[in-house]
């Protein structure tokens, strides 16, 4: 160990890679485990003077992995939170009716459409949050309104599912949302889910006492477990967040892994003699072993102690534009997370570790005789193991490829980008294989000149190292052209189905709001449906449905699928909840083959049952009417705007992956072009003596440099145009129609430039500095 | 490609041999043969009565390590490591800790005492020949194998690794065995054995003057054309 200690510090420039490596590596993992960790779920601000809240019971999960509620009609709420208010030690009950609600400026709607959502509140409800009225009185009265911001007595502009309506401010609220007369929110809500309580004994024997009342009716929850009560949205974005920061983990630990590798391969094999000597004076293979560990170990711990402030720093600075790009919700702050730093720690160690085996393992193999070698020629490039792994990685690569289109829509990503990990490392262990054809044949035209020459023949008996400089260019143009490219793809052949499905007609779309109220949409000519989630209970297992409300028609009709699903065959009875809580029993009219979302029932009945459920358009038939939050656009750029949201969170996970895989290989072609070129100095100064000039010698160093970044960025290519071409041909045989492969020309040529602007700049640096040494 | 061909040849404890032979007559593959750290295609190694050619690369460094010392013509150090250190590098290697004082009468043996604190860029390559000498001395090897150990150096430097070499067998007994092409350096040993083609052709016993080698290889590269 004192001896690992004395070698780290002695030659720390050999080391520098890997310790820039992991100090980066753990970082960005610390950073961005701190990032994931502080957002946890949060019950919402308005209910945080309820210690104790009943919510409505889960019936299982919908297709995100979320719990699907069914909801309480106002009658059972209000039974239920009398009972409950009549429990010792609790102060008040109050059901949590939650409507859409948007203020209405100059004809404007105002705020964030989405909370408009869950803005609108019952009066009672106001204390669950501890919000208290400034001036005025309770709203009691259909019409009237208690809200920040208004003085008692002036008059709003909203926007409700039913249209809009003039409201009159009875009391002004220390909090954020509209407060109805119960009655009035219960009428506009599409059920309850929640009851609060206030107390004033003990929380926990308040919640044991309420679920003594609640049974099966519902779930009391207290404590840390009100946090589950955060709603669905909040939550989501928080996943999406929670994607980015898993795939910059995952490309961040791999990435880390490969550049310590190439550079401990690297620093291995111009440590030869050094270690044959060691062995000479009596060093084992395994203390051989040992020391190469021992000395990664050495560097890895500074690297990830120098690391691990940059990353907690770091971290707290990405909240704000977290929140501002919609990865994560608002209100969200970085708190210090000892476990994220803790465990980046440790992970940061076993990646160097792990990135050394391969040296090590290779570097106790040394013969004590090679001390006395002089020469560096090479010994064979390929090995049994770099055969067998390379070989492997391929295969698994080109599985998991083969297999993506058959997979759920969320793990695509996910494995596009181990694909792409696995593809890539083939292709950079599989190299010494393929750069010494390539380099023949692009050195050919060169061939006579000296300057040719001396590039052409230096590369092809350093095979390994040119392997070595080109494997980081390899990383970086392989990933870059199939992450974009698969994206690009996929988005091409969205774009397409899509458009396909699109009349050229005109609809009528939300402006400023989360959909279309009833008024606006009962003013068009036109069709439209009215979406709501209905609750079935199947064969014993209860499930949510998506349905939808057309103008006209009585009874159910299914979709082919559906009905499969629920075994139910026209004439049938299907037994549904609605989204109120109450239940209805449908006929199936009739089974086709496309059913809306699945499932049509009478817009009358959904609107009925969901009095908050919003149109998302009108196909319009005849000319748009105007209405307050809708305007009139033509279908396409309806589609094309949906897209394009979509489009742009896809491009800012791009950019953040590419973005990070393009600085750390970038850190690793300088690294191993200054490792290698700094090792070569005395055959320069040999090169000098035999009359080149120091121009000349940099024009060698450069080309060779330029040599190994366009072998990087065949093979790179090579492997991602393959992949994408294997990947177009799934698509393909799924959908069965030809599909365009977009191949990402300009990223690739911005980043292959990047590569070799770096790469000159590493292999000048030590020439320069070399041959003035040798002039000096 | 044969370098060593029936090829026989006793280094006897305590006795300072010279290999002479010009290049590539297969003077340094029977060094690194005798040595352990290549194996003879065919025929037997003993190192101090153990045979070497059952051995396994771990136990053949064992038995390097306990028995045999080893110095080269350059590159003989590890630069991160003091003089003092690249001194104990054989000890600690083994497992053991050197004795207080162990590592300095070494270095002090080959007149290094006050160096020992200094890295192997700090000193000349007399003086680093000198502390690889005392390093391959420490374990107190049963033979000491010494590869053009004044190639790289200027006369007077190699003049003293050569009376270090020679104190080692007239002191303690040393057996050494060093290869050279220089008949100068040759002159310091009990006996040199001549090699040709991989062949042992001549050999002079008792000590011998320089000039007496330098007319016998001057002959031998005569046969030899």
């Amino acid at each position: 160990m004192s001896l690992a200690w004395h070698m780290v510090r002695h030659r720390f420039g050999g080391f520098a890679g890997t310790f820039v490596a992991i100090a980066l590596g753990v970082a960005l993992v610390a950073g961005s485990t701190t990032i994931y960790l502080s957002s946890r779920p949060e019950a919402p601000e308005r209910y945080s003077a309820s210690p104790v809240l009943v919510r409505s019971p889960s019936v299982g999960k919908n297709s995100y992995g979320e719990p699907e509620y069914q909801s309480w009609t106002a009658a059972e709420a209000t039974r239920l939170s009398a009972r409950l208010a009549a429990l010792p030690g609790v102060t008040a009950a109050a059901a949590d009716p939650v409507f859409y609600v948007q203020r209405v400026v100059a004809g404007r709607p105002t705020g964030d459409p989405t909370d408009a959502l869950l803005d609108g509140h019952a009066w009672s409800s106001a204390r669950l949050g501890g919000y208290r009225l400034s001036a005025g009185t309770p709203p009691r009265r259909p019409d009237e309104v208690a809200v920040d911001g208004a003085a008692p007595g002036s008059r709003i502009e909203v926007l409700t599912a039913a249209g809009p309506a003039t409201w009159t401010v009875t009391g002004t609220v220390d909090g954020p949302g509209f407060y109805v007369a119960d009655p009035a929110a219960l009428t506009m809500s599409s059920g309850v889910r929640v009851i609060g309580l206030t107390v004033d004994g003990d929380a926990a024997q308040v919640a044991t006492a309420a679920r003594d009342v609640v049974g099966a009716a519902g779930e009391v929850v207290a404590g840390h477990d009100r946090n589950s009560l955060e709603p669905a949205a909040v939550t989501r974005v928080r996943w999406l967040g929670a994607q980015l920061l898993i795939a910059m983990v995952g490309l961040g630990g791999f990435v880390a892994v490969f550049v310590v590798a190439s550079t401990c391969a690297l620093s291995a094999a111009q440590r030869r003699r050094e270690i044959g000597l060691l062995r000479a004076v009596g060093a084992t293979p395994g203390q051989v072993r040992r020391l190469m560990y021992a000395e990664t170990l050495v560097v890895a711990v500074l690297a990830a102690l120098a690391g691990l402030p940059l990353g907690a720093l770091t971290a707290p600075l990405l909240a704000g534009p977290l929140v501002g790009v919609g990865l994560e919700p608002a209100g969200y702050t970085v708190t210090m997370q000892p476990l994220a730093l803790a465990g980046s720690f440790v992970l940061g160690v076993l990646v160097a570790l792990a990135g050394v085996g391969a040296a090590a393992r290779r570097s106790s193999r040394v013969p004590a005789l090679d001390a006395l070698r002089e020469a560096a020629v090479e010994r064979r490039a390929m090995t049994p193991l770099r055969w067998t792994a390379g070989g492997a990685t391929a295969a698994l690569g080109a599985f998991l490829l083969a297999k993506m289109p058959s997979m759920p829509v969320t793990d695509r990503s996910t494995a596009g980008l181990g694909a792409a990990m696995l593809l890539l490392t083939a292709a950079a262990l599989l190299a010494p294989v393929v750069i010494v054809p390539l380099v023949r044949v692009v050195t050919w035209p060169w061939r006579r000149a000296a300057i040719g020459m001396l590039v052409r023949e230096g590369t092809l008996v350093a095979v390994r190292r040119v392997a070595s400089t080109a494997a980081p260019v390899l990383l970086t143009v392989g990933f870059t052209v199939l992450l974009t490219g698969t994206v690009a793809t996929i988005d091409g052949v969205q774009g397409a189905a899509d458009a396909d499905k699109i009349p050229a007609a005109t609809v009528l779309a939300p402006d400023g709001t989360p959909g279309l109220t009833e008024a606006a949409v009962a003013a068009q000519t036109g069709t439209s449906q009215l979406p709501t989630r209905v609750l079935i209970t199947h064969g014993g297992t209860t499930a949510g449905y998506y349905a939808a409300g057309p103008a006209s028609g009585s009874g159910m009709v299914l979709d082919k699928a559906t009905a499969a699903e629920l075994r139910a065959s026209a004439g049938d009875g299907v037994d549904l909840r609605w989204a109120d809580g109450s239940t209805s029993r449908m006929v199936v009219r009739a089974v086709r083959a496309e059913a809306g979302p699945g499932m049509l029932v009478p817009r009358e009945l959904v609107r009925r049952h969901d009095p908050a459920a919003l149109t998302e358009a009108v196909l319009l038939s005849g000319s748009p009417v105007a209405a307050v939050g809708a305007r009139a656009m033509t279908a396409r750029d309806y589609v094309q705007a949906d897209l394009d949201e979509e489009g742009e969170l896809v491009d800012l996970f791009l950019a953040v992956l590419i973005g990070l895989t393009v600085g750390y290989t970038g850190l690793a072609v300088a690294n191993t072009l200054l490792m290698a070129t700094a090792a070569r100095r005395p055959e320069f100064r040999t090169l000098r003596l035999s009359g080149a000039s120091g121009g000349q010698i940099l024009r060698v160093t450069s080309a060779e440099a330029l040599l190994a970044v366009a072998v990087g960025t065949m093979l790179g290519g090579a492997v991602a145009v393959a992949s994408l071409g294997g990947f177009r041909a799934a698509v393909e045989a799924e959908l069965s129609r030809p599909v365009p492969l977009v191949i990402p020309w300009g990223t690739a040529a911005t980043v292959i430039a990047t590569c070799a602007v770096i790469a000159l700049a590493a292999t000048a640096l030590p020439v320069m500095r070399g041959t003035r040494a040798a002039t000096g | 490609m044969t370098a060593l061909n029936a090829l026989d040849v006793v280094f006897p404890a305590g006795t300072f041999t010279a290999v002479m032979g010009p290049s590539g007559s297969g003077k340094s593959t029977l060094l690194h043969c005798a040595a352990g750290l290549d194996r003879a295609t065919g025929g037997e190694v003993i190192i101090d009565g153990t045979p070497v050619g059952g051995l396994s690369e771990r136990a053949l460094t064992r038995l390097r390590r306990a028995r045999v010392g080893f110095v080269f013509q350059a590159f003989n150090l590890i630069a991160a490591l003091t003089a003092a250190q690249n001194v104990a590098l054989p000890l600690r290697l083994a497992g053991r800790k050197p004795e207080p004082g162990e590592v300095t009468a070494m270095l002090g043996e080959v007149g290094l005492a006050d160096r020992a604190g200094h890295r192997p860029g700090e000193l000349s390559g007399g003086q680093q020949q000198r502390v690889a000498i005392a390093r391959a001395l420490v374990t107190r090897p049963a033979v000491l194998f010494a590869d053009e150990p004044t190639g790289a150096l200027d006369a007077a430097s190699g003049r003293e690794v050569l009376r270090l070499l020679r104190a080692a067998v007239d002191r303690h007994d040393q057996t050494v065995v060093m290869v050279t092409h220089d008949p100068f350096a040759a002159a310091h040993a009990d006996r040199v054995v001549f090699l040709a083609d991989g062949r042992l052709v001549d050999s002079l016993d008792g000590p011998s003057g320089a000039q007496e080698i330098a007319v016998r290889t001057a002959h031998l590269e005569e046969v030899m054309s």
